[in-house]
């Protein structure tokens, strides 16, 4: 197993962030961390890639604990919220870390050609757009050619033609047998890309599984219908998660549809337009890790 | 060894390509030094190399105690310090790096004190005897760059800044640098004394005026250590 994680638990202060997440990859497996802010995927991120001593559990890359310099060469990171310094120009950060990995400069400007940064080669590095300054970042993290990237929203700024160019080079890695552990907020971009989708809520694993397997075992069903019964009666119905009404029509999330329909139809025989579907992945989502009520027993 | 010698280039491609700290640290100690020179060359003219040891002190100790803490405090700010932290460039190797590259710095700064001595105060000195105390300067003076490193791995630029700048100060009064003893209350000379700075002063003054230096040197070689392990503790313990 190329990283795993066992029992993490860390705590800033008083504020609990991770609260005992067991997590792994193989090679050749992509595995998309999903969560709300503050759910703790960057302090997972952050114990995964040596930068914060984890208060219990354990961490193993390749075997090696991340503390160590040399398992740290291992990986291909990208974090949040890094900046590059005024002084050295694209290349030489790019070439720099080529050669810290032992590759050659052919391997630089191969990395700084697959994220589309040949023509700022010669800019001064902290000078780039955002965007520009994350495919910085990409190119560093896979000039190594690294057997496990880690990339904490690594898409968030790029635009459509990158994003998708990065995508590209993800899915061909991976194909070569890189482990890829990738956080994200997009659901669909983690349901299109990653064989396992891990969701991440209040420091806790609240599921996981391929995207087909969570669509199936997270029943997240959407009903709608033109009805007299108040959203209060419907809330307190078995598996409704939540209720928004307006001019008579009811939108619903809920776990599971019949008992609200039944009910719908037991107070008010009227009720009609009656809509029930199975809501996307991410509307699931939102409602496993919505405050209000627990999907998940 | 390659990797160790990455590290070095960056830092000293980045001193060459921003030179305003650099400016500062090299132009204070010098311009002092001139002022001096101009005002009171006459009385000094057969004091030879004694006279640029303080000042070649201060100077070394104004550019190792500023540059790299501030270096270090800039990246750290920037978020490029946890960049190379992942990176999985050693600890001992971020740090060694911003020592050594101080060391060209510190010669430039002895260069041009000792120009200004011979061009403005027309002084004469023993070459082989200027070389030595330059030697050890640049030598003695490195263990400071821990401290430096130390702080800057803690705080921002502008506060690590302003926080040798008022530990650089004091030291370079109370250890004699800018005006000796003779001029000073006692209690300053018993309190400088005991600081390290003091130490280097007086290590690059023994070739001179043939003074003992083991135990300056061993003061010294204990601030190394100590300021290893408050560099090493206080990187390593920093919020990146
Ligand atoms: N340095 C810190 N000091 C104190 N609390 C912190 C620190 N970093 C994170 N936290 C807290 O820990 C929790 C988890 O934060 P974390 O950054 O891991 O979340 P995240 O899932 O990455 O969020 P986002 O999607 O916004 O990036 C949050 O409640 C956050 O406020
Ligand atoms: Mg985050």
């Amino acid at each position: 197993m190329l990283l795993a994680v066992h029992d993490l638990r860390h705590t800033y202060g008083d504020e609990v962030a991770l609260a005992g997440v067991d997590l792994s990859v193989d090679a050749g497996e992509f595995v998309a961390l999903l969560g709300p802010n503050g759910a703790g995927k960057t302090t997972l991120v952050r114990s995964v890639i040596g930068l914060i001593q984890p208060t219990s559990g354990s961490v193993r890359v390749a075997g090696g604990s991340p503390a160590r310099a040399e398992v740290r060469r291992r990986l291909g990171v990208v974090q949040q919220d890094v900046g590059f310094p005024s002084t050295l120009t694209v290349r030489e950060i790019v070439e720099g870390a080529a050669a810290r990995a032992g590759a050659g400069k052919d391997r630089a400007k191969a990395a700084m050609t697959e994220m589309g940064l040949a023509d700022l080669a010669r800019r001064r590095a902290s000078n780039l757009s955002g965007g520009q300054q994350q495919r910085l970042q990409l190119a560093m993290g896979l000039v190594a050619d690294p057997a496990l990237l880690v990339l904490d929203e690594p898409t968030v700024g790029l635009d459509a033609a990158s994003r998708k160019a990065f995508w590209a080079t993800l899915e061909e890695r991976r194909n070569r047998g890189t482990g890829i552990l990738l956080t994200t907020h997009i659901v669909e971009e983690a349901a299109a890309l990653a064989d396992r989708i891990v969701v991440l809520h209040k420091g806790r694993v609240v599921a996981e599984g391929t995207p087909s397997e969570l669509q199936r075992t997270l029943p997240g069903r959407r009903v709608t219908a033109r009805t007299s019964v108040p959203a209060e009666v419907l809330r307190a119905v078995d598996g409704v998660v939540s209720v928004t009404a307006s001019d008579g029509e009811v939108d619903i999330a809920a776990t599971i549809a019949e008992p609200v329909v039944r009910t719908m139809l037991e107070l008010d025989p009227t009720t009609s337009d009656l809509v029930v579907a199975t809501a996307p992945l991410d509307d699931v989502l939102i409602a496993l890790t919505n405050e209000t009520k627990e999907m998940v027993a | 060894m390659r990797a160790m010698w990455l590290e070095i280039r960056d830092e000293l491609v980045g001193i060459l390509r921003e030179p305003t700290a650099l400016f500062f640290s090299v132009l204070m100690p010098v311009g002092f030094f001139t002022f001096f020179v101009a005002m009171f060359g006459e009385a000094w003219e057969n004091a030879g190399t004694a006279m640029i040891v303080p000042f070649g002190t201060f100077g070394v100790l104004a550019v190792v105690l500023m540059n790299p803490g501030i270096g270090m405090a800039d990246a750290h700010q920037r978020g490029w310090l946890r960049v190379k932290r992942v990176s999985g460039i050693p600890l001992w190797m971020t740090i060694a790096a911003k020592v050594i590259a101080s060391i060209p710095y510190a010669v430039a700064v002895l260069a041009a004190i000792t120009a200004s001595a011979v061009f403005v105060g027309d002084m004469r000195f023993d070459a082989g005897e200027v070389a030595v105390v330059f030697a050890v300067l640049v030598l003695g003076v490195l263990p400071f760059a821990f401290f430096s490193v130390a702080i800057g791995s803690r705080v921002g630029a502008n506060a690590a800044a302003a926080i040798l700048n008022a530990i650089l100060m004091p030291s370079a009064i109370v250890s004699g640098l800018w005006f000796p003893y003779e001029m000073l209350p006692e209690a300053i000379a018993r309190i400088g004394s005991v600081l390290p700075t003091y130490h280097l002063a007086r290590l690059a003054m023994a070739p001179v005026d043939g003074g003992a230096w083991l135990g300056h040197l061993l003061v010294l070689a204990a601030t190394a250590a100590v300021g290893a392990m408050v560099a090493t503790m206080a990187y390593r313990s920093a919020r990146l």
